[in-house]
């Protein structure tokens, strides 16, 4: 009971701090705020009160997204797997440059699992491994994986890559293996002890990320005032990355 | 030819025998040192883990990949950062899929035969550069698995066989 109850405090007294924060000094603020993710014990389960979502805005993205991907890398252990050809290596998270060809304005953004509320890679799974968390989060249960390799098919945003090839030492919480697909995972195991994710601690300049059922929550109130627009709006997908800037 | 095919059964017959003898030098002792050490100080009773421990880690996977729950009882990354040394004595590092099989999973899984793919994903040892305070809190001061082979005792065998280890009970 002491414990509920002082999970509660801690989550209120986020809340407000978040909400003194945003009053101070505008929308984005340069520095990490723990209230963003409130530390959840570790006995609970999830909850669907809570949606997580990121808000990239790639105008302050001065590397064009490049340090969230290393940051990606060094968590989850990706992208050196040594017998993959440079094609098939993982990739969770990479950064994509878009150029118009009329104006030859051009700008990158850094493009992962968009975490749709509809995800089309759960539709299409044969076994129930590609699976939606309650609170959003969109990854691969890979107990159940069979590698058959459908969500990355499904998938608009080719955000899915097949591992090919026996691993060892892999990151103790990013279990990675061969014949099974994977993705990113918004950093779950650090969500659920209340930190952010790692390419969002990288960037703290260009990324919200935090709980978009809240409306108190900062990414809330971002979109909510700056919009934040959705890669292939035109699927309805309803994703829970969002962009500033496209 | 009856003398050729005699030749050739006598010939099979003593390939039989050469086999034979292969088979009576016996079961090859388990290395179980790394299963010994810190039995005691285990999350539950060491008989029940030992029958039971794949039971108590299929039910935390699931409740931690799909409910979030990420409590350390019975949590395969803490069996790994109690149970396994990062590296041996030589500084070698500890993998489960060693000849040596001092891997603390290995050491019983390869003797009783009992495919172990957990590791296929899920990392093998606890990682020191990125966390120099893995270890379980029971952990650090106590024996260390990579160097001594502790003979088997009477007891060990009968609960790694469940009594059928033939000829190692007496």
């Amino acid at each position: 009971m002491s414990q509920i109850n002082a999970y509660r405090r801690k989550f209120l007294a986020a809340l407000s701090g978040v909400a003194a924060g945003s009053l101070a000094s505008g929308v984005i603020l340069r520095t990490v705020q723990a209230g963003d993710v409130p530390a959840k014990p570790a006995d609970q389960p999830i909850s669907n009160q809570v949606r997580w979502g990121m808000l990239i805005d790639i105008n302050r993205l001065t590397d064009g997204g490049a340090s969230m991907v290393e940051a990606c890398k060094r968590e989850h252990g990706w992208g050196n797997d040594p017998k993959a050809r440079p094609e098939q290596q993982a990739q969770w998270i990479r950064t994509v440059q878009v150029t118009d060809k009329l104006t030859q304005h051009s700008f990158t953004l850094p493009v992962m699992c968009q975490h749709c509320a509809e995800p089309p890679c759960v539709d299409v799974c044969p076994t129930g491994a590609s699976m939606k968390r309650a609170d959003g989060i969109v990854q691969v249960n890979k107990h159940i994986c069979i590698g058959c390799r459908y969500c990355m098919m499904a998938c608009p945003y080719k955000a899915r890559s097949f591992v090919h090839e026996n691993l060892t030492d892999q990151r103790p919480d990013s279990p990675r293996g061969i014949g099974t697909v994977e993705s990113c995972n918004l950093c779950v195991h650090r969500v659920d002890q209340g930190q952010l994710p790692a390419c969002a601690e990288a960037a703290p300049q260009a990324v919200i990320f935090g709980d978009l059922n809240d409306p108190n929550s900062r990414i809330s109130q971002a979109v909510k005032t700056l919009g934040g627009s959705q890669i292939r709006a035109d699927l309805s997908l309803n994703t829970g990355v969002r962009y500033l800037g496209l | 030819m009856p003398l050729l095919s005699k030749i050739k059964s006598l010939l099979g017959l003593a390939l039989f025998a050469i086999a034979l003898v292969g088979c009576d030098a016996g079961v090859p002792e388990p290395n179980l040192a790394p299963a010994k050490a810190k039995a005691a100080q285990c999350v539950e009773p060491t008989a029940d883990i030992r029958k039971n421990h794949m039971v108590y880690l299929d039910k935390h996977r699931d409740k931690t990949v799909i409910e979030g729950i990420r409590t350390t009882k019975h949590s395969l990354n803490e069996c790994i950062n109690c149970h396994v040394a990062p590296t041996r004595e030589d500084g070698s590092a500890v993998h489960y899929t060693d000849a040596k099989q001092d891997h603390f999973c290995a050491s019983c899984h390869t003797y009783v035969g009992v495919k172990l793919d957990c590791f296929q994903c899920h990392a093998d040892r606890p990682q020191v550069a990125e966390n120099p305070n893995y270890q379980h809190k029971l952990s650090s001061t106590t024996y260390h698995l990579s160097a001594t082979t502790a003979q088997p005792d009477a007891s060990d065998l009968l609960l790694l066989g469940s009594g059928q280890v033939q000829g190692a009970t007496q």
